[in-house]
């Protein structure tokens, strides 16, 4: 039987310096799997394979099967390759890329040689958001010491295998997150997002093949590589194997991160790890996966697991793992305003539907908030979110559309009262 | 005479050769320059153009592409106040106003040049501590009304004399 909640990101989470090199090799079996892969005891393409039958899927929130987007770098081009890590993290409601460089952030480096060495990269970049200053000190550090021990620059443990690792800061765009924008971005350029194809395996970086993967997922590569993939799929479940960090919010007497198997039953999650709901307080709507994914009522939360395919049941996402609790107390027009605020606000404007319909849908909820708004406004949202999605570079225009339209459909009672008040004050614009 | 001064200036040469291109560059010196001076004036920006070959287009295009770039003169104390969902939730936006009411009362007092500026943020990526804030790099969590009168409380002397 696997354990019941496995260790496999946040293994030094807890221990006395636990983002200590030392720690790491001594508590959680620290650079044995590059030793195993770069000793000759794993082929590249055994490599790949593992990771391919392990069935991890990417973490930083599209879900996109690791092991095969490794495979689209394309072999027969032997000049420069370059693997990114997205430590951007700021999908609002996400915090658990940051525990990660807080408590083990080796776990990420020893993750990011295995993968350059899959893509046959022997230059990479971690990219996280300048508001992260605390933890781009930390993985400076752990870079540092990986190089003094051996684990990276020229010919890593004597295999021939070269790979620089440099830290890169973003300057507070959240549109660097996705990963055309960051690639922008490290090319010193406006971070806007480009259009695909060409993806990025092909043609990133520079122009030159770059494979991006999220921290979370890079950790995971370590654990696969030492322990196989038949047990990491022990854990979760068919479709959305090992184990997720949850960064979970809101009215809560514990919130945080937590790492439990894919599969996991919310409400344990909130009455084991989170230590229930603050007194008096209880659920009003979920927000399952970050401000991007559509919200859920306490009915749809009813035997909810945390997985890919239970998210995409009910109509939302697992997304990047945020999960923000709305409680009874909250009035959900004013966190539709700053959901739609918010994207408005991160718009890089090259797009129409989304640089426009991000920014009349703040309007009309300025009108809805502020006594203004016209009677049909909570149609109005639904026809503007409608032709945001899907016809633009990037996801960002869904990202704002869907969470828009799920309080529309689900929530419009409360948006409903607020245009009713208007009316009856005669304030509202006839 | 370089505008930058010779500790900043070898940070700049170091960073431009640091990356595949220099453009690359332009993020980090901007952090850079940004760290000494506050913020980015026209002269550190012709320098970087005629000295070291960053051009002025792309690099104005740069700072204002950012939020963390700023082309006018900074306070001393620059807070980013996360106004986001979970912050909201938990009393970010009472915060905030208390946050208004302290600047403009010491602005009243100690005249333009106060010690405090206010920016409302996007999450901050802590949310477990919300409501939270940023002042110049350093967080701070649970940001309430009550810590809020602490610290600004702690602080104004120290750099309002
Ligand atoms: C608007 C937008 C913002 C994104 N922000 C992030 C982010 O902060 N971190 C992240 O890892 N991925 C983010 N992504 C997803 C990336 O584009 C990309 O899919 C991901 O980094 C791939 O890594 P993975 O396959 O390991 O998940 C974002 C996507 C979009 C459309
Ligand atoms: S969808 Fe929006 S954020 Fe994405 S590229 Fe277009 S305008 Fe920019
Ligand atoms: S919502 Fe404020 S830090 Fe995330």
């Amino acid at each position: 039987m696997a354990q019941d909640k496995p260790r496999i990101i946040l293994r030094t989470e807890g221990l006395a310096n636990p983002r200590a090199l030392k720690t790491y090799i001594e508590h959680a079996e620290g650079y044995t799997a590059i030793k195993k892969v770069l000793g000759g005891a794993v082929t590249r393409e055994q490599l790949i394979e593992e990771v391919k039958a392990s069935g991890l899927r990417g973490r930083g929130g599209a879900g996109f099967p690791t092991g095969l987007k490794w495979t689209f770098v394309p072999q027969s081009d032997t000049g420069p390759k370059y693997l990114i890590c997205n430590n951007d993290e700021s999908e609002p409601g996400t915090f658990k890329d940051r525990h990660i460089c807080t408590v083990n952030p080796h776990q990420v480096i020893e993750g990011m040689v295995l993968a350059a060495f899959a893509i046959k990269a022997n230059k990479g970049y971690i990219y996280t958001r300048w508001e992260f200053q605390e933890e781009i000190g930390y993985l400076v550090e752990a870079i540092k010491e990986a190089y003094a021990a051996g684990f990276l620059g020229k010919n890593i443990l004597g295999s021939g295998f070269d790979f620089d690792l440099d830290h890169y800061s973003g300057a507070g765009a959240y549109i660097c997150g996705e990963e055309t924008g960051l690639i922008s971005s490290l090319e010193g350029k406006k971070g806007q997002p480009k259009v695909k194809p060409p993806f990025p395996a092909v043609s990133g970086y520079l122009g030159r093949p770059t494979i991006v993967n999220n921290t979370e997922t890079l950790a995971n590569v370590p654990w696969i590589v030492n322990h196989g993939a038949k047990e990491f799929r022990q854990y979760g479940t068919e479709k959305s194997p090992g184990s997720k960090l949850f960064s979970i919010s809101g009215a809560l007497v514990r919130p945080g991160v937590y790492e439990v198997p894919l599969g996991y039953p919310f409400e344990r999650l909130v009455q084991e790890e989170c230590g229930g709901y603050l007194p008096g307080r209880s659920l009003q709507a979920l927000i399952p996966g970050g401000a991007s994914a559509p919200l859920l009522t306490p009915e749809e939360v009813k035997g909810l697991t945390l997985d890919y395919e239970a998210m995409a049941s009910r109509g939302t996402m697992l997304g990047s793992g945020a999960i923000m609790i709305i409680d009874d107390r909250q009035v959900l027009a004013e966190l539709l305003k700053v959901t739609i605020e918010f994207f408005a606000h991160e718009s890089c404007g090259q797009c129409t539907p989304c640089r426009e319909g991000t920014g009349w849908l703040n309007n009309i909820m300025d009108g809805v908030l502020g006594g203004t708004a016209k009677p049909d406004s909570v149609e109005r949202m639904r026809t503007v979110a409608k032709h945001m999605g899907g016809k633009t570079i990037c996801a960002l225009s869904d990202a704002c559309a869907m969470p828009v339209t799920s309080y529309v459909q689900k929530f419009s009672g409360q948006l409903q009262a607020y245009l009713a008040q208007a009316a009856a004050a005669g304030s509202h614009v006839k | 005479m370089s505008v930058f001064g010779d500790g900043l200036k070898a940070e700049i040469e170091g960073f431009l050769k640091r990356y595949e291109t220099r453009r690359s560059a332009i993020l980090p010196v901007l952090h850079a320059i940004q760290d000494v001076h506050g913020w980015i004036k026209p002269e550190h920006i012709e320098e970087l153009h005629t000295v070291y070959g960053l051009d002025r287009v792309h690099v104005k295009e740069v700072i204002t592409f950012y939020d963390i770039y700023k082309d006018k003169p900074v306070r001393k104390f620059q807070i980013r106040y996360c106004k986001n969902i979970t912050c909201h939730m938990l009393g970010a936006r009472p915060a905030i106003a208390r946050i208004r009411e302290h600047i403009a009362a010491l602005d009243a007092a100690h005249g333009e040049d106060g010690a405090f500026s206010l920016e409302e943020f996007p999450c901050l990526g802590k949310c477990d501590g919300a409501p939270v804030m940023l002042v110049n790099k350093e967080r701070v969590e649970h940001a309430t009304v009550d810590k809020i009168d602490q610290l600004l409380t702690k602080y104004a002397p120290t750099v309002l004399r």
